[in-house]
């Protein structure tokens, strides 16, 4: 058995109308984000990977892999001193480890991209970047800090800003 | 040598020359076949010794300095696949790490060795075994988790063939 990855668009009902005109992110208050794992670990992942929502939306993440633990954790050198990957005005964040069926909440005002992880599985590959407003709203900032003290599977999986303000949501799949 | 019986100790090189035929010198056979006893004495103690360990490891919680694996780190008590897990701290990040049942009862020895351990070079041999009976044994992949965080193998020896069973929920 072989695990390939590949993109999953969801923009809203999907479909390529959807792709060529993107909507105006996040009109809900509140978006879920899962941590997900195959039942044997081979692959751990944020479900969605990408995600756009507007400025105030509050992230839920929940746990939801049977045989493992997780966090959401910012990457902000107030935090195990990783590079500084969120907006410069915003607080980072760190749920700690979610047991299953945990979850854990943070609220998202400053515009930009926002790069976190979970801490056991940042090597794994297990990432997610949230971009909140637009590139053309006030105080917008771009996604910074060192990409190269990231592990290459944690870079790799990190989708770019254009392709989540296009899509909305980008979530990853398995595929045999 | 014609008239001369030549003992050979059991491995070893070391010949005894115990005497003429018609003059064997009981003592020192006597001296030998003592020597055999206690041989085959030791080995059934060491088996016994053995048996014992493999008693006391039967049934959850093992003693020290085995330590339950949701205790040292942050991880569910029972992870469905490899049951209540308990490692001897000295011995992370291969292990063995115990898996128990949910009825307390050890059905799988596992190990854990980093990939990147194993590319650079690393063995780890001699690992000890929750138990001599061994069923069948699966090996895969894993991306890490609390305890073990580098991408690693799981190698779990199921020590009876309904273990997998048991330990999958």
């Amino acid at each position: 058995m072989r695990w390939t990855r590949r993109w999953v668009l969801l923009a809203g009902g999907g479909g390529l109308a959807t792709l060529a005109i993107p909507r105006l992110p996040g009109a809900a208050a509140t978006e879920v984000i899962e941590m997900r794992g195959t039942p044997r670990g081979e692959r751990v992942w944020f479900a969605p990977l990408g995600l756009a929502v507007a400025p105030g939306t509050t992230l839920h993440f929940i746990n939801k892999d049977a045989g493992n633990s997780h966090t959401s954790t910012a990457y902000h050198p107030d935090l195990y001193d990783r590079p500084h990957r969120i907006p410069a005005g915003a607080a980072p964040w760190d749920s700690g480890f979610l047991m299953p069926g945990e979850s854990f909440e943070v609220k998202l005002e400053q515009p930009g991209v926002y790069d976190y992880y979970c801490l056991p599985h940042e090597m794994a590959g297990m990432v997610g970047r949230i971009v909140v407003g637009r590139p053309d709203g006030a105080g917008w900032e771009e996604a910074g800090g060192d990409a190269g003290a990231l592990p290459a599977a944690a870079l790799a999986a990190l989708p770019p800003v254009e392709e989540i303000l296009a899509a909305t949501r980008i979530d990853v799949e398995r595929s045999r | 040598m014609p008239g001369k019986l030549i003992f050979r100790e059991p491995f070893c090189s070391r010949r005894i020359q115990v005497g003429a035929v018609e003059t064997i010198d009981l003592h020192a056979v006597e001296f030998i076949m003592i020597k055999q006893i206690i041989a085959i004495a030791s080995l059934l103690a060491g088996t016994a010794a053995l048996a014992q360990d493999a008693g006391d490891l039967g049934e959850a919680p093992p003693e020290a300095p085995y330590a339950a694996v949701s205790d040292l780190v942050e991880l569910p008590e029972f992870l469905p696949g490899l049951g209540q897990l308990y490692v001897d701290p000295e011995t992370l990040p291969a292990g063995p790490f115990l898996g128990y049942d949910r009825d307390g009862r050890l059905s799988a020895t596992i190990y854990m060795p980093p990939i990147g351990d194993l590319e650079g070079g690393t063995s780890f041999d001699d690992l000890a075994l929750g138990a001599e009976s061994v069923s069948s044994v699966d090996i895969y992949y894993n991306a890490g988790h609390p305890g073990v965080e580098q991408p690693h193998v799981h190698v779990v020896l199921y020590h009876d063939p309904e273990a997998k069973g048991r330990l999958a929920k």
